[in-house]
């Protein structure tokens, strides 16, 4: 099965799912879904008769059952259907037991009549950020980010680096103060810093 | 002006985050350009400007793509999944300079140098946030 293929079946479990209301979450039906591939399904392979993808973004303000209430950063507010057929990242796929109140969330979905979004797929406290490094540690990184500090925790067994182009490592022992970088993480409400999933060192 | 399909550029994309958002993103700011919003279709392009191009600095990577100011509009397709995206200049980055011989593939074919950063927005509409790269052809 092509990828666009799978884009279009998983879209279309989606919003019947919602619609019909099998908003289960947690253990998948759909199983056999890779969460990368649905993450990167491709949007224009849509059925005509689906609606056009969407995107929201903000923090998670309630959680009723399957449905996450956030506040945008623009006043907005979304409510956010989580399904059988949602991927859900934090630090690495999660289930929806993984996200809390507080959190923030960028989303990608379906619109729904009822003006919820069906999501396909969910990035809760994803942050990607261009830093310089300023301290070493052995379990964290101090960052300069713009203006502001930034602590980034090393989360054993997930943070993963890469030196100028090279492969992805879980030796940081390259790391050097003064290091250009960006940060792929995920963002802790708790303390304002952040796990980090990868550090890209450039030139 | 609308998205076209001239091709103008290909490389790697990276995303960013800008305007009003939640946690070490909440300082980003409205870009260069002071339009730059995380929930819109937009992006960061290296030559926005002479100063931009400066602070970028492409050159350093052999690249050498054509300014393009604020507000132009650009087609971004996933160079394998032909996933696209029409997006808005609000930006200049990203900093061409600092990633030089990184590369970025798919189905053994692979784009090399970060040529433009997306919104999370648009970057998600063709791809995986958390791959945060993808290869891209870019048109106009």
């Amino acid at each position: 099965m092509s990828e666009t293929r799978k884009g279009f079946d998983r879209r279309r479990f989606l919003t019947t799912a919602a619609v019909g209301g099998a908003t289960i979450v947690g253990a998948s039906a759909l199983g056999g879904f890779d969460a990368d591939a649905a993450f990167a399904a491709p949007t224009p392979s849509l059925d005509p008769a689906i609606a056009r993808s969407t995107f929201a973004e903000g923090r998670i303000t309630a959680i009723k059952g399957s449905v996450l209430e956030v506040a945008g950063s623009y006043g907005e507010k979304n409510l956010i259907q989580l399904t059988n057929a949602t991927s859900i990242w934090k630090l690495e796929t999660v289930t929806a037991e993984s996200v809390h109140v507080g959190d923030g969330l960028y989303a990608r979905g379906v619109p729904m009549p009822d003006g919820t979004m069906a999501a396909d797929a969910v990035w809760v406290n994803i942050v990607n950020l261009y830093v310089t490094v300023r301290g070493i540690e052995k379990k964290r990184l101090h960052f300069s980010h713009g203006r502001n500090a930034l602590v980034g925790n090393i989360v054993e067994k997930k943070t993963a680096a890469a030196f100028r182009g090279g492969a992805l490592t879980s030796n940081l022992s390259q790391l050097k103060i003064g290091n250009h970088a960006q940060v792929l993480g995920a963002w802790r409400p708790e303390d304002d810093s952040v796990d980090i999933a990868r550090i890209t060192v450039g030139h | 002006m609308a998205c076209g399909s001239t091709q103008l550029w290909a490389g790697e994309s990276s995303w960013f985050c800008c305007g009003s958002s939640w946690g070490p993103c909440g300082s980003a700011g409205t870009g260069a350009c002071g339009t730059c919003q995380s929930s819109k279709n937009m992006a960061a392009w290296p030559n926005t400007t002479a100063a931009c191009w400066d602070t970028t600095n492409p050159g350093a990577c052999g690249e050498n793509m054509p300014r393009r100011g604020c507000g132009s509009v650009m087609n971004v397709k996933h160079q394998c999944s032909g996933a696209t995206v029409c997006i808005t200049v609000a930006d200049c980055g990203p900093n061409v300079q600092d990633w030089c011989s990184e590369q970025t593939c798919c189905n053994g074919v692979c784009r090399t140098h970060r040529v433009i950063d997306l919104t999370p927005a648009a970057f998600s509409v063709i791809g995986n946030l958390s791959s945060g790269l993808v290869p891209v052809y870019i048109y106009e």
